[in-house]
């Protein structure tokens, strides 16, 4: 006998708006189905619309938890249709502050996921003041808390204040000191150990030919990351390590995003010591930008949650077409074969390690 | 490199035998008498890159390349929605407006932005 | 010795006061009309103390407001300290809505049945530009322009998106509509 049950599209759990159609045999999933586009608004058609500094703040709005790293994608597209080279202090102010971004994403999906596993409130409480910290800090240099807009062409808006390493160093300091809590907080501790391993596993043949990204595949043997493959920016001077668990269950892709943020740090306090003296100003922002050199572009940058791709056609004054590649949406397509076999309660376990943002999923 | 629409099944097997097992992306643009559909192909063992184009008019079909790249399932979908292109071979089509049934192919060009508000 | 009109004195007198007996209405149970009376009165005022200084939200996050309601209920920026706990799921156990986020044509008939399934009286409050009336959405296909077409809203917050701070003065000047002045 086979039931249906409905989550629904406003439900605690799911990240947004989500609709799952779950089929059951007693207490074993059989089928997934999900319904997707409630938070659907077309920026695609909207970005043929509108010229290309207005389309800026638009990119930041597709996802909502780590908003510098769309805007950043958008610009290189933009610097490379026009022929514009970053300038050299301007990369490693970048990179700086998009590693923050990162921490904070990961941070963020780290209480949520607690949360979903069976209300351990108090990771949440801890991790969004951490991740407070952090949004402060990026207060202090773009000057707004959320939707920074701050990627301009050739470099940033505005450069570092003066004070900024010392500040840095001491959030640096104090976040490592709570990644060590957070470990020890989660891995004693026997029951996130028994809801975690071996449950939702991934194996590497399915996780290529399934086409997900992000920690997701790093998590199931794959050793591939953009930051090192087709690199940009200064990783490639300053020693960059992808991390690779061989697992493929929850449990791993929980192991994953904790190296990363270790990562994080370690690449922060690096850029602070190598970082060059100079300009990093980029060109200030007019309606009628420089004219364009090539039609057709394609840019690739490793967001918090995977690999984020633009493909754009170019335009005199505003894009042709601008197609975007979301990382949420491909993670999301894989959920069908990842939860048959098991049982309903682990679902949202799977559903929090996939790292979804429903807005990203629908554009 | 650009195809014609009839060998498109035969040279995506052979890329698929070639080493290039990982589908990046499907995506359309809307030339105003014909459209070109781009496949974004990547070899996950020395990190080569690959786009196959095809050119098709409108109100023609394509053939649906699910048994070859399994990834393909919802950009599929995504892509017969928003342009109004028949993909043979499927059973569910729409994706993304599943509940609004008023709108149709809203990203070719013959959809005015900014069409739809007045009538609110 | 008694004269004789002194006792028809008498018995005047004594009709006098039988006759004005009869016409005089005493006041019966006044002392009870001004008992409930008073108590109506502050019963109503204790009413309207009570729900003016526990609202509690229910989590309405659909979109990047929704972030800002995170950190509104979490440890910095603390939402406790003035009463408004406990965020919930369910919208029986709720009194005030707030709607963060845009509303596209699939979602709208969601948030009308949840409206009317959280307990009267209740309030809505739109937080952010995409509530109030679109934002940078306005001309889309697939859009709500402002929650105000389906829902009756008491406070407007603008922003995009508010600072947590704002969601403060917005719920005292709801505060102040329930019932009387809210001192900080």
């Amino acid at each position: 006998m086979l039931t249906k049950i409905n989550v629904g599209p406003i439900h605690p759990s799911t990240h947004g708006v989500l609709r799952l159609v779950v089929t059951l045999d007693g207490d074993t999933i059989v089928n997934v189905e999900p319904h997707i586009g409630f938070l659907h608004r077309g920026v695609e058609k909207l970005a043929e619309n509108r010229m290309y500094m207005q389309n800026e703040s638009y990119m930041e709005k597709i996802d909502y938890a780590a908003p510098m790293a769309y805007s950043d994608l958008y610009v290189a597209a933009l610097e490379e249709a026009m022929g514009i080279q970053t300038k050299e202090r301007a990369k490693y102010v970048r990179l700086i502050l998009l590693e923050f971004q990162r921490i904070a994403s990961h941070l963020l999906w780290l209480g949520t996921f607690c949360n979903d596993l069976g209300q351990m409130f108090t990771m949440f409480m801890w991790t969004m003041k951490d991740r407070d910290l952090i949004l402060n800090l990026l207060q202090d240099v773009t000057g707004s808390r959320m939707f920074y807009v701050n990627m301009r062409l050739g470099g940033v808006s505005i450069d570092l204040p003066p004070n900024f390493e010392e500040h840095a160093k001491k959030l640096l300091d104090y976040l490592e000191k709570r990644l060590k809590e957070y470990e020890v907080y989660l891995e004693k501790n026997p029951i996130f150990i028994e809801r975690t391993k071996n449950v939702g596993t991934l194996k590497r043949n399915d996780a290529i030919e399934l086409g997900v990204t992000g920690p997701v595949l790093r998590a199931s043997g794959v050793n591939f990351d953009v930051r090192r493959d087709y690199s940009y920016y200064v990783y490639d001077k300053l020693h960059f390590i992808p991390q690779v668990q061989t697992r493929g269950d929850v449990f791993a892709r929980y192991r994953v995003r904790m190296l990363e943020m270790r990562e994080s740090i370690k690449l922060i306090r690096d850029a602070l010591k190598s970082m060059p003296e100079g300009d990093a100003l980029g060109m200030p922002v007019k309606l009628i930008s420089p004219p364009v050199k090539e039609s057709e572009v394609k840019v690739r940058r490793e967001l918090p949650r995977g690999e984020g791709m633009i493909f754009m056609v170019a335009d005199k004054q505003r894009p042709y077409r601008l197609s975007i590649r979301a990382p949420a949406f491909i993670n999301l397509s894989s959920l069908r074969q990842i939860a048959i076999g098991e049982r309903y309660a682990d679902l949202f376990a799977i559903l929090g390690s996939l790292d979804l943002v429903m807005a990203d999923v629908d554009r | 490199m650009k195809i014609e629409k009839d060998n498109l099944l035969d040279k995506l097997r052979e890329a698929r035998k070639g080493g290039f097992d990982y589908l990046v992306k499907i995506t359309a643009v809307d030339y105003l008498d014909h459209l070109e559909v781009i496949y974004f192909l990547r070899n996950m063992s020395n990190k080569k890159e690959e786009n196959i184009r095809v050119e098709i008019k409108n109100g023609d079909a394509l053939p649906s390349i699910v048994e070859i790249y399994k990834a393909a399932d919802f950009y599929e979908r995504e892509l017969s929605e928003m342009f109004g292109i028949e993909i043979l071979g499927r059973k569910i089509n729409r994706l993304l407006l599943e509940k609004w049934d008023g709108i149709d192919a809203p990203l070719r060009k013959s959809f005015v932005w900014g069409s739809a508000y007045k009538s609110d | 010795m008694m004269d004789d009109k002194f006792i028809n004195a008498k018995k005047e007198m004594e009709q006098l006061v039988v006759d004005s007996l009869k016409t005089y209405k005493a006041p019966t149970g006044a002392f009870f009309t001004n008992l409930k009376k008073a108590t109506k009165a502050i019963a109503n005022g204790t009413v309207k103390w009570s729900r003016k200084n526990s609202l509690w939200p229910m989590q309405f996050g659909l979109a990047c407001c929704a972030m800002e309601l995170m950190d509104f209920g979490s440890a910095r920026i603390d939402a406790e300290r003035k009463g408004y706990l406990l965020f919930r799921g369910t919208p029986r156990q709720c009194d005030v809505m707030i709607v963060a986020g845009w509303v596209t044509k699939a979602v709208a008939p969601e948030i009308k049945r949840l409206y009317e399934q959280m307990a009267k009286p209740g309030y809505v409050i739109a937080y952010g530009e995409c509530a109030v009336s679109g934002g940078p959405w306005w001309e889309s296909y697939n859009i709500i322009k402002g929650i105000d077409q389906i829902l009756p809203v008491d406070v407007y917050v603008a922003g995009c998106p508010p600072k947590p701070e704002n969601l403060f003065e917005a719920l005292m000047k709801l505060q102040e509509k329930v019932g009387g002045k809210v001192e900080d």
